[in-house]
């Protein structure tokens, strides 16, 4: 009895992912039949004419998650650093608090400040239009997940061996060269599956980008305008799940978008399991 | 009870040009309410080994540590080479580039062979043209010969007799005036412990060499001066051969028979 | 010494803005959110005009709630189920890929599941809109953390202990229920704290699986429909021109987080509650 429990649970657990794939590879099929692998470059979303093109989405998740790691890269490394070898204890404590108290709040009460707070913000600060675009979406992903490459980050600074430090001390190399050539360059591997972490949070941010991405399918002209409405993976599948007809081949362009994401997901996820092992 | 200084350890006057190395007056540390050294006065000559025993926890730790600035909370006053260790020109940092420390354990960063050695040069350029002084310091930790040919390889891949003599040669390319050396064979195979006392004896020909040892047949082979201590005094200072031969304090002869030091 | 000082300074600059931000929003959100409140808005369940946008949000909180701990009880189960065998019986090869998997499944965003969801409780198996849909969802989403945080719980517990108890001839039974679930039982229920947190806080998987706007306060049934604070912020966020419909989205908002401190900070003080016990410090102490 106790073994049926252990192993069906084990089995459901470590079955769960491939029910999860096999069922969207098999919802999103339709597209694959009807149109190949065509949409991947087909740069037009417009599903009453049957065109899914996936590009707009991926240009768009793109861009809003570089600029969310490039913002908040420089600022959590240096508060990690702070918190790891600036502060004392007390300091390092209220720091992580602060931290975990941020990575608490839900996504959907930072989509109100990105929609209310930010957005204003940006259409007085930048004379736009519309505050709704990959700019807004960027700065709000660098706001979620600088906690968890903070926290990440931290450790990893931390783990580096008093050893290490008091040799360097003995050499007479000042703070910032040992912070350089030693402490950083060993806490490095730990850094860098904090990054991952905190791609796998940008890429899987549904509600707040939606809420101030602008959800215009569009690649943005030139390529590099961040300023215009445009959307992500996931903003895209927020916004039209409701309105996707069971069945039609929308419906599997949308499951091909969950598709997408998920395997990507899955191989950041897998990169930062392999960073954690040594 | 009240020690008596026993008019063989009287400090050599001030004027005397050959005990300028170290020179320590009332040195005293205490952490956490507890009196780690205790009025410590000493004079070291310009060249050549001393060495510090002493049962566990007389200080001899602790004493290293303030020459080298480790620690800041002592009292007193410490000249190296007659300058004031409190106002050291350029500060900690310069400080202990002159003074090495080598610890008991040795600890190597996770680079090749060549880039521990040159790890304290400061410049990327000058640790890149250091080719003679990588040569050079190896030679004097006795290592050359057992890497040379092997100079890019991990330097955890070594022995760690070798990573000892590595961790020394490291300390002897950024050129200090002053070794100190925290029980550095104490976990070593016997030839490590050979070729380490052999590059101390060589290195003290042009330095102070300030050398802690739980080894006393070590410290009789390292030759050179002798400083007794215990509780955080020092006791008795000699030299090598008069202190083993002909130990002055009641303390100092308790000691070299190997029972309990009683000493307050 | 000037060289540390302008390092530090630059770090120091640097960091500020990611040790600003916390504070700051935290604040805004308080200081837009709390003249929302009345008791009327916390208890009220009258929907009142123009589709529960100046109504209270009592409805919704319970909805929530039921979400969340409907996604708990699925879930535990599993993960403690999970978390024995991988201690129990699951050979070395087994544990690396259950991990592997649980890892990867912890990666999926959980739109992912909101999507499978759709397509096999609400449209498959007819379960239609529904609180049922909506728990199993966020059940899958917190699974791999649940599992993830057995594992650990159970690993804590020396070895000598479980030895003692086989040499001694316990089942496996006897040994789960004897050795390990009283020493690891804390650390357990930590990790279910914190699933709470992570249901109450997910917001995507159940917008369009298990939530509708307004006119539910107590669902009928399992498979009936149930209104969230998360949704309902997201609906009234969305209502630009009510500005009281903006108010009660900052009110839900303050709302939504005292309710997901409430379990985060239960857990924490779990937590620390059982590092003391048992001697380990959280924090390293520098000797």
């Amino acid at each position: 009895m106790l073994r049926l429990w252990l192993t069906g649970s084990a089995f459901v657990s470590g079955m769960t992912i491939l029910v999860v794939l096999g069922f969207l590879i098999q919802a999103s099929w339709p597209l694959l039949q009807s149109q190949g692998l065509a949409f991947v470059t087909e740069s037009e979303w417009y599903p009453y004419e049957q065109l899914y093109g996936l590009a707009p989405v991926l240009v768009g998740s793109f861009w809003s998650i570089l600029l969310a790691l490039l913002l908040a890269l420089p600022t959590g490394l240096a508060a990690a650093i702070l918190a790891a070898e600036l502060c004392g204890g007390r300091g390092r404590s209220i720091v992580r608090f602060g931290m975990e108290l941020m990575a608490g709040i839900p996504s959907v009460v930072y989509g109100l400040l990105g929609l209310w707070l930010l957005l204003p913000l940006l259409e007085s600060r930048l004379n736009l239009l519309t505050g709704r675009s990959l700019l807004a979406a960027g700065l709000l992903l660098a706001v979620m997940i600088l906690p968890t490459l903070m926290v990440f980050s931290e450790e990893a600074i931390r783990t580096v061996s008093r050893e290490q430090r008091e040799m360097a001390l003995n050499l007479g190399l000042n703070w910032p060269v040992r912070l350089w050539r030693v402490v950083l360059p060993q806490a490095w591997s730990g850094i860098r599956v904090a990054i991952l972490l905190a791609l796998g949070r940008a890429m899987g941010e549904t509600v707040a980008v939606m809420l101030v991405v602008g959800s215009l399918d569009r690649l943005p002209e030139p390529f590099y305008n961040l300023l215009q409405p445009a959307q992500t993976l996931t903003s895209r599948i927020g916004r039209e799940m409701a309105e996707a007809a069971v069945g039609s081949v929308h419906w599997a362009a949308l499951i091909m978008c969950g598709l997408v994401l998920a395997l990507v997901a899955m191989a950041i996820s897998l990169l930062a399991q392999r960073g954690q092992r040594p | 009870m009240i020690m008596q200084t026993h008019p063989l350890i009287k400090p050599l006057p001030r004027q005397s040009r050959q005990h300028h190395g170290v020179e320590i007056e009332g040195l005293s540390l205490s952490l956490a309410d507890k009196a780690i050294l205790q009025d410590i006065s000493l004079r070291l000559p310009d060249a050549g080994i001393t060495t510090v025993i002493g049962p566990s926890g007389a200080g001899k730790s602790s004493l290293l540590r303030c020459l080298n600035g480790l620690h800041q909370q002592w009292q007193g006053e410490i000249l190296l080479q007659r300058r004031d260790v409190r106002h050291w020109p350029g500060g900690g940092d310069l400080l202990r580039r002159h003074v090495g420390l080598i610890g008991q354990k040795p600890c190597v960063f996770p680079h090749s062979i060549r880039a521990n050695v040159v790890f304290g040069i400061q410049g990327r350029r000058k640790r890149r043209k250091a080719d003679g002084i990588v040569e050079t310091v190896l030679k004097q930790a006795a290592l050359w010969d057992e890497v040379k040919h092997r100079l890019h390889e991990p330097a955890e891949s070594l022995s760690l007799g070798q990573q000892q003599r590595l961790c020394i040669a490291r300390a002897l390319a950024i050129r200090p005036g002053l070794i100190l050396l925290d029980e550095p064979t104490a976990s070593l195979d016997p030839r490590s412990k050979q070729l380490i006392e052999q590059s101390i004896r060589q290195l003290a020909g042009t330095m102070p060499v300030v050398c802690v040892t739980h080894d006393l047949e070590q410290a009789r082979r390292l030759g050179g001066g002798v400083i007794f201590m215990c509780e955080g005094r020092v006791i008795e200072e000699a030299a090598c051969e008069s202190f083993f031969t002909q130990p002055q304090r009641l303390e100092s002869r308790e000691f070299l028979r190997w029972t309990v030091c009683d000493c307050d | 010494m000037t060289n540390t000082r302008i390092a530090m300074v630059l770090v120091v600059l640097l960091a500020l803005p990611a040790l600003l931000l916390p504070a700051m929003s935290l604040a805004y959100i308080a200081y837009k959110g709390i003249p929302a409140f009345s008791w009327d808005f916390i208890f009220g369940t009258d929907p009142g005009s123009g589709f529960g946008v100046a109504g209270g949000v009592f409805a919704q909180l319970l909805g929530s709630l039921l979400l969340a701990l409907g996604a708990v009880l699925v879930a535990v189960p599993f993960a403690l189920g999970t978390a024995l065998y991988y201690h129990l019986l699951a050979s070395a090869v087994q544990r690396h890929v259950l991990m592997a998997l649980m890892n990867m499944l912890q990666g999926i965003p959980p739109i992912v599941f909101g999507l499978c969801g759709l397509i096999v409780f609400v449209h498959l198996l007819h379960w239609g809109v529904s609180l049922a849909s909506g728990a199993l969802i966020l059940a899958a989403v917190i699974l791999p953390m649940l599992v993830l945080n057995s594992i650990t719980a159970l690993e804590q517990i020396p070895f000598e202990d479980t030895e003692a108890a086989r040499s001694l001839g316990l089942s496996h039974a006897s040994v789960i229920a004897r050795v390990w679930l009283p020493r690891a039982w804390p650390g357990m229920l930590t990790g279910l704290l914190l699933g709470m947190a992570r249901a109450l806080s997910e917001t995507a998987p159940i917008l369009f699986t298990a939530t509708v706007f307004s006119g539910v306060v107590w669902p009928d049934s399992i498979f009936a429909p149930v209104t969230s604070l998360q949704t309902h912020i997201f609906y009234l966020s969305q209502e630009g021109s009510d500005p009281a419909a903006i108010q009660a989205a900052w009110g839900s908002a303050v709302v939504l987080i005292m309710v997901v401190a409430v379990f985060a900070l239960l857990a924490r003080a779990l937590s620390r509650h059982t590092n003391r016990q048992s001697g380990v410090l959280s924090e390293g102490a520098d000797s």
